[in-house]
């Protein structure tokens, strides 16, 4: 279930970005917005959303990853396929800004009844949705769609919450008893029924849990929990022809040409309060050149007026669009879903003082600019994004650090001589044999390290570099027996609350924790914290309680926040509502309209 | 002692040549086969000794060690790798069944595998993607033979003169420019920046004509005008030496007009090495133009080829390849064929 490390490249172009005060450094784009003015937004303007037309979509991907719902699960593709075709219990309000981080109801009425604690959650299904054949979407088509999760032989690559959660034994090996509704025999099946219910009315759906899930709501906006029709399940196959819940149903699909949406007539605006389909139809073109792309949408000429791009722009092109006033109103340089840190193995660096010298004495600004300038991301203070907008707060530094990303000698020194009384060993391997410092084996990591080495050999630290081949990069630094002391990495929440961020990157049982902290003193409060957070049903007081994590996690450097890291766009001149979403960090697709 | 009906008591001088011939062909074709087979069992051991496990391949990031296994035996990886190739070569000639049971599937005979990336069969993926590249091959060709063949004997019927300077000048910038480079830069100008077309997007020309062609004509200047720049060498070189050849100061002697001289014999022997240089480049193309395709968005089987490497998609590979290396095999025994015929020394050593 965890997932959205980010790429290689990215991570590449983004990892040196190590420091300070979120949004302090953002002078290089008068576009990056955090303000709760809309207008102020970038792709929000003053003209009436209208319908008609046609919104095209120009990819450099062979097709969409998935289409089938309970194998969609990267952002730009949950908010293309969420947004068009397929419906979930829950959403995210359709709106630019921190607005767009609110969770709605969308097939429920609202946004789920926990009992127990949160170990039961039921939801009431708002009524009148359809699919494109007209035949109703019922209670028992989520139930089906999501008991498809678990056929992990056929449906691959979505996200496996409903395993993880739902209260079905498992086999001494963590694998369900459960294996999907293709294969399963009756006894089978009754354990997932018994788990998903619905009521003989068919308007509630409940999911028992095998423990408490605070933010199950926010988990069933995953297209996973989304309906799909028994009788026209075709299995692997369904991926090229989803039935559709949504505002749009498939023309055509040709991967590597081209994807066409047009209306879905049995869908009705009364039934789904959240989309509001301006668009007639998309276009979404194929395998074309990124290149290409970015200079169709500079010319702006013809049905390009109408597109907008789903990778992002080129480097190459960014000075000329982010300086060239031709643009200023259809451009953005705005945050991405992820956070990239540096990650100490604490079980060898144990020593806080050592941890906070790197901090002070590394020159993250020659970092950020070797890896691409500030276009690649603002200083992190933390590792919750502001985007999180319930669970984040500004952070408190340490002291000394230069927010400009400067290396402050001073201040690392003074940490490592306190390291020399307090932890005398550490502080022998960090000045004298060294932190081995595990890099992915890139052109750019080669530059990096010989930052990180120069600018920390000011201090007195020795950086011992080991390159790793890029693609087996994380399997390296996620083995137990890799004995790295430093590590670089990058995380995104799967749906807008930091539950999905600390626990993943700083619990021993996270997915991708990389700091090895188990042993650490501070380790069992940061547990109990955690858990609580976890386990605290007041979304408003479990935004503290993350507020409160974030802040420890930043006292006690068990890694360094890196960046928070951004994205550019640009779109052609007469495409409206082409603001970030924030919840997916990509266009909202289904609202994009043709401004006449 | 009479003879038996229809046998001839001695063999003529030409059909001596005929079964000379006939040997020839038949030795050519022979070891073309041969050729194939160990181009298909190179192909397939490369695959198998590439470090990637394909049956881990099939099941996404939530793979499980027991569902690895069981795609392994599905796919039939679990067998030893001579029995793998001998599964493998028999399913080009009697189609594959892949599993049992329910979840079984057939990829028919020709088949080369089974994508699980883009779960269809290998076979029916080529089959889509050729017609695109066979397209796109044959009209470059097309285009190239004669801006090559035309420029080089123009430029070599004017030798010395701006004519052939400025064929030079040309030529040389030709052939130095990338495909990606020349490609973006017509895309861009035609395209984007004067419209003159729009942008590019693939129909068949029974589908619809009008979309097949401004589709395709930027494609075909792109790579006719690269592969054209190297004919024009070529040409020019052949016909400056069929100038000096004595059968041609014959035919100018005998006051034969200039045209047919260039014509019936300068051009017809200068031509003899570019027509199997041509069916060469010809075959290497049908393989697949990668970059071409790729910088105009043709779903041809380049893009299918390097589409398989990033995905690590090894049964694609796999086809592509053979596929790219049959035609190569095939245009090699076609132009030996041509050539033993057009030439006897040839099929005689």
């Amino acid at each position: 279930m965890k997932r959205r490390i980010i790429g290689l490249l990215g991570l590449a172009l983004s990892a040196s970005l190590i420091a300070s005060a979120c949004g302090s450094d953002s002078s290089s784009s008068s576009d990056t917005a955090a303000s709760t003015d809309t207008l102020a937004i970038p792709g929000t303007d003053s003209s009436t959303p209208t319908a008609g037309g046609t919104i095209h979509i120009l990819s450099q991907l062979e097709q969409i990853t998935h289409l089938d719902p309970q194998r969609n699960y990267t952002g730009s593709d949950l908010a293309f396929v969420g947004s068009t075709m397929q419906r979930a219990l829950t959403s995210y309000a359709y709106a630019p800004g921190s607005a767009g981080s609110q969770l709605v109801g969308d097939l429920a009425t609202d946004t789920g009844t926990p009992t127990e604690g949160g170990k039961v959650w039921s939801f009431t299904l708002r009524g009148g949705a359809t699919y494109e054949d007209g035949s109703e979407v019922t209670c028992a088509d989520i139930a089906y769609g999501t008991s498809r999760v678990f056929a992990t032989d056929i449906i691959v690559d979505g996200p496996t919450y409903a395993i993880s959660y739902l209260d079905i034994p498992q086999d001494a090996d963590g694998n369900s008893n459960y294996p999907g509704p293709y294969t399963a025999t009756a006894d089978q099946q009754a354990l997932f029924d018994k788990a998903v219910s619905c009521s003989e009315d068919g308007k509630t759906i409940t999911f028992t849990l095998s423990r408490i899930v605070a933010d199950f709501n926010y988990t069933v906006t995953l297209l996973a929990f989304s309906p799909v029709p028994k009788a026209k399940d075709t299995g692997e196959k369904y991926d090229m022809a989803p039935v559709s819940s949504g505002p749009y149903k498939i023309e055509s699909y040709e991967p590597g040409k081209s994807l066409v949406l047009v209306r879905n007539e049995n869908w009705s605006k009364a039934s789904d309060p959240i989309r509001n389909a301006y668009a007639d139809s998309f276009v979404y073109e194929f395998a074309l050149d990124p290149a290409v792309i970015d200079e169709r949408l500079m010319a702006d000429a013809g049905d390009d007026q109408y597109a907008v791009g789903d990778g992002g722009l080129q480097p190459e092109n960014l000075q000329t669009v982010f300086t060239d006033d031709r643009f200023k109103d259809r451009r953005q340089d705005d945050y991405d879903p992820y956070v990239s840190f540096t990650a100490f193995n604490v079980k060898t660096v144990s020593c806080v003082e050592v941890r906070r010298a790197v901090y002070l004495g590394l020159d993250r600004e020659a970092l950020r600019t070797a890896g691409g300038g500030p276009y690649t991301g603002d200083f992190a203070d933390g590792f919750v994004k502001p985007a999180l907008a319930d669970d984040y707060a500004p952070s408190k530094l340490p002291e000394g650090l230069n927010t400009d990303g400067t290396p402050n000698i001073e201040s690392a020194k003074a940490a490592l001589a306190e390291a020399k009384t307090k932890c005398p060993d550490v502080y022998a391997k960090a000045t004298v044999e060294g932190l081995k410092f595990f890099h992915p084996d890139t052109p750019i990591w080669q530059k990096l390290v010989s930052i990180w080495i120069e600018s920390l050999k000011a201090v007195g630290i020795v950086i011992k570099p080991t390159a790793v081949e890029p693609s087996k990069y994380y399997p390296t630094v996620q083995n137990e027996e890799t004995d790295y002391d430093i590590s670089r990495g990058a995380w995104g929440p799967d749906w807008p609350n930091a539950s999905t961020m600390i626990p993943e990157l700083f619990l021993t049982t996270g997915g991708f924790n990389l700091t090895r902290n188990g042993d650490d003193p501070a380790y069992k409060q940061f547990e109990t914290d955690t858990k609580a957070a976890l386990n605290e049903l007041d979304r408003k007081a479990q935004g503290k309680k993350w507020q409160a994590l974030n802040q420890f996690l930043v006292d006690q450097l068990w890694s360094i926040p890196g960046t928070f890291t951004k994205a550019q766009d640009l779109w052609g001149s007469k495409v409206g509502n082409a603001y970030r979403w924030s919840s997916s960090g990509s266009f909202l697709f289904g609202e994009l309209y043709v401004k006449q | 002692m009479s003879a038996k009906v229809g046998t001839p008591l001695f063999y003529s001088p030409l059909s001596y040549l005929r079964i000379a011939l006939i040997t020839f062909i038949a030795r050519r074709l022979l070891f073309a086969l041969v050729l194939l087979a160990a181009v298909s069992l190179f192909t397939y051991l490369l695959f198998a000794l590439l470090p990637t496990d394909p049956a881990a391949l099939t099941c996404g990031k939530n793979c499980k060690p027991e569902l690895i296994e069981a795609n392994r035996v599905r796919l039939g990886y679990d067998k030893p790798i001579h029995e793998q190739y001998f599964q493998f070569v028999k399913g080009i000639f009697t189609g594959r069944t892949y599993g049992t049971g329910d979840i079984a599937f057939t990829c028919p005979a020709p088949s080369l595998g089974y994508s699980f990336n883009q779960h269809e069969c290998v076979s029916s993926l080529i089959g889509k993607t050729f017609p695109v590249t066979a397209f796109l091959s044959l009209g470059a060709f097309i285009l190239w033979m004669l801006l090559g063949v035309g420029t080089g004997t123009l430029a070599a019927l004017h030798r010395g003169k701006w004519q052939d300077r400025l064929t030079s000048v040309i030529t040389s910038i030709g052939v130095s420019l990338p495909t990606f480079y020349v490609g973006l830069l017509v895309l861009f100008s035609v395209v984007i920046w004067l419209q003159w077309l729009p942008f590019p997007h693939y129909a068949s020309p029974s589908e619809n004509l009008h979309d097949f062609l401004t589709a395709m004509i930027l494609p075909w200047i792109t790579l006719a005008v690269l592969s054209a720049a190297s004919y024009t060498r070529i040409t020019r070189n052949g016909v400056l030496e069929a100038m000096n050849e004595d059968f041609v100061r014959f035919g100018v002697a005998k006051g034969l007009k200039n045209r047919t001289v260039i014509r019936k014999y300068v051009l017809r022997a200068a031509l003899i090495p570019i027509v199997t240089i041509a069916g060469l480049d010809f075959a290497a193309l049908l393989g697949g133009a990668i970059v071409t395709e790729s910088v105009f968005s043709l779903p041809g089987m380049g893009r299918l080829a390097i589409r398989s490497v990033t995905d690590s998609d090894l049964p694609v590979l796999v086809g592509t390849t053979l596929v790219a290396a049959v035609f190569i095999v095939m245009a090699n025994t076609i132009v030996d064929i041509i050539y033993g015929i057009l030439d006897p020394r040839v099929r005689l050593k």
